[in-house]
């Protein structure tokens, strides 16, 4: 039997109090729940003070380039099909500097589970706006206060029919777990956007703003609808939904690829006689 | 305003930029160079300029192209994995003949390694990182003094050959504390003829790197080249100290020459006749400079915090003339002068 003790990594490097902590806590409770072993698991990442997480775990894990967790969590399931394959990182490293590989990961449906940790901040880097932060964010490099719209990744993976699109937030161990688990079991490219405090360097939205303001979407609430979706994904301020706003069945990647019907590239041998026939026409 | 300022080498550089007539910053956030983007984001406000933080390192290096087609005087900056990135948009401003400043501020590399100070990124700077055959002035600043003499020095040259110029500096450059001097006030920045900005009553000006037709690429490759050959006999910069009487020639740039300059003080005090040759000009490299003092020397000894990549560019110069030995540490390792005084002492009791 997998234990939470299994996924157990390094000793973490993450300011006391940050919503990472949360993150990583429900990451594991939702694997050892799924019944899932580390071998079975690959964890990949960019680089920011979210895309440490891979170190803090025990599985398979890649610590790649800032902004490209996409491209390379896309070439290990491709190659290996087997692999229950989870990106990890922060807003910036993929709403900012991947921002393209989030569009095209969407329409290429892979089959992963994107986590992520929306601070909606720069945290490693001291605290910079990001792609995230709200209008009017003040630092030290936005003086003046932030004067470009905030990103709305849900509302943007909603009208890429991305299929599962998602928010939690994490300061509910529980619920975010939950949809850890409903994303990884879902087949096609799930979004889990997670709000998170960054206690350091946004002093707006605390565990307190974020407490006053988040509520679950309703039972009845039905996510095969998109229209209504995308009413939820606007919904942003006083009231903060959390919860699978949107899911879509259709076919993943691999499943429309030939090559990739005979099972995993990495289980495939090569064998030179099948190309003979092929060959001698040539001749 | 002529007084000595207490400053970072990073904020130095920015206020060299602003002074130089630097109205259009675009970067994204990296260690250990965020400095310039905080002080640009506040300079630019108080002197209406722009500063843009981008998505990403393509978008800021594009956003520097757009605006130096456009005839402004216009900078990035970052550090190794970023510099990376805007390599595409260094070799298309080269190729489309556009003046901008580029600033790398060293660290620990390859990949994302980590955000000490190192040089290693010699080679990437001075042979082109990007593709084609093209060349950036490289210039090495050495003190807090010099990150905001050489940007404003950049700027003028950028204008000057229509090309795009880089700073390589690193971390310890980029986070020590001197007082500088500023120049007084922005210079005419020469009007730019060339610049896209509408074309009532002329021709409509062109900007691009796109040569398709037989032999004209090659055409205006050899129109570049004519240029990079008028900076190779015009931008060499370099500056000697106890070199004249030297029998032991140390070569070292940045801030491996200031480091080294202790060392020479150290020798000379031990009566060792050591001197020290600091190139400022990384391309164009002075090799006659070398070539000219090396006549009395007896041996060469080049420090980087490197495996030796300026060291190449020594050994050009130097040929079989003269032995050359070196000291190097890696990944973010920063030699101490006592380091590199043990090390030459070793080589100076094995040679007698
Ligand atoms: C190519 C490149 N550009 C910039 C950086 C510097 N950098 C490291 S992490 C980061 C962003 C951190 O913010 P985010 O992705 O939101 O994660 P957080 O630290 O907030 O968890 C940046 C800009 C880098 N490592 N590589």
């Amino acid at each position: 039997m997998v234990t939470i003790d299994d996924y157990q990594g390094q000793v973490t490097a993450w300011c006391p109090g940050c919503g990472d902590f949360g993150i990583l806590q429900a990451l594991k409770k939702a694997l050892v729940d799924l019944k899932l072993e580390p071998h079975q698991v690959l964890i990949v990442s960019g680089i920011g003070q979210a895309s440490k997480l891979p170190h803090y775990m025990k599985c398979n894990t890649f610590n790649g380039l800032h902004g490209r967790i996409l491209p390379v969590a896309t070439g290990a399931k491709i190659a290996n099909q087997e692999l229950v394959v989870i990106g990890v990182g922060g807003d910036g490293d993929n709403y900012g500097e991947g921002g393209n590989h989030f569009l095209h990961t969407i329409r290429r449906n892979i089959d992963i589970t994107l986590l992520v940790h929306n601070n909606r901040v720069y945290g490693l880097t001291k605290g910079q706006a990001s792609p995230t932060s709200d209008p009017g964010f003040i630092s030290k490099v936005q003086p003046q206060g932030v004067i470009s719209s905030s990103f709305n990744a849900l509302s943007l993976a909603i009208s890429l029919h991305a299929s599962f699109v998602s928010r939690s937030w994490s300061g509910d161990i529980d619920h975010l777990s939950w949809l850890i688990k409903e994303a990884v079991q879902h087949k096609g490219f799930s979004l889990i956007d997670i709000l998170q405090p960054c206690i350091t360097f946004n002093k707006k939205n605390t565990y307190r703003w974020y407490k006053e303001r988040i509520y679950k979407l309703a039972e009845e609430y039905d996510p095969a609808n998109r229209l209504a979706a995308f009413k939820k994904a606007e919904e942003w301020g006083d009231k903060i939904p959390i919860g699978i706003f949107y899911r879509e069945k259709k076919p993943t990647f691999a499943d429309q690829l030939f090559g990739l019907k005979k099972g995993p590239l990495f289980r495939q041998r090569l064998d030179p006689s099948q190309v003979m026939p092929l060959l001698e026409t040539l001749s | 305003m002529n007084k000595r300022i207490l400053m970072s080498g990073n904020e130095a550089l920015a206020e060299g930029a602003i002074r130089a007539g630097c109205r259009y910053y675009f970067g994204y956030p990296i260690t250990p160079q965020s400095e310039i983007a905080a002080y640009m984001a506040r300079r630019m406000r108080e002197v209406e300029g722009i500063f843009l933080q981008a998505e990403s390192e393509l978008a800021a290096i594009n956003m520097v192209y757009g605006a130096a087609s456009a005839g402004a005087r216009t900078m990035t900056s970052s550090s190794g994995p970023g510099i990376s990135l805007k390599q595409e948009g260094i070799s298309y401003l080269a190729g489309a003949e556009l003046p901008a400043v580029v600033v790398n501020v060293m660290r620990g590399g390859p990949g994302l390694g980590n955000i000490a100070p190192s040089q290693s990124d010699y080679f990437q700077a001075t042979r082109g990182g990007g593709h084609g055959d093209y060349h950036l002035v490289v210039l090495a600043p050495s003190s807090v003094q010099e990150m905001a003499d050489l940007t404003y020095l950049a700027f003028d040259l950028a204008d000057k050959y229509r090309n795009p110029m880089m700073i390589l500096a690193d971390a310890i450059l980029g986070q020590m504390m001197e007082g500088v001097k500023f120049k007084n006030g922005v210079k005419d920045i020469p009007g730019k003829k060339w610049a896209i900005g509408g074309a009532r009553g002329r021709d409509a000006n062109i900007i691009r790197s796109l040569y398709l037709q037989e032999g004209v690429l090659e055409e205006h490759n050899r129109h570049l080249q004519e240029k990079y050959a008028r900076m190779r006999s015009q931008e060499v910069r370099y500056e000697s100290f106890a070199a004249k009487d030297a029998d032991l020639l140390i070569i070292a740039y940045g801030s491996m020459a200031r480091l080294s300059m202790e060392v020479v003080n150290k020798l000379r005090e031990k009566g060792v006749k050591a001197g020290l040759l600091r190139p400022i000009s990384l391309w164009p490299f002075p090799y006659t400079a070398i070539k000219r003092l090396i006549s009395g020397v007896k041996f060469i000894f080049v420090v980087e915090m490197s495996e030796g990549q300026m060291l190449e560019d020594v050994k050009l110069a130097v040929g079989s003339q003269v032995p050359v030995y070196f000291y190097g540490r890696l990944g973010g390792g920063v030699p101490t002068p006592l380091e590199i005084m043990e090390k030459i002492e070793s080589l100076l009791k094995n040679r007698i």
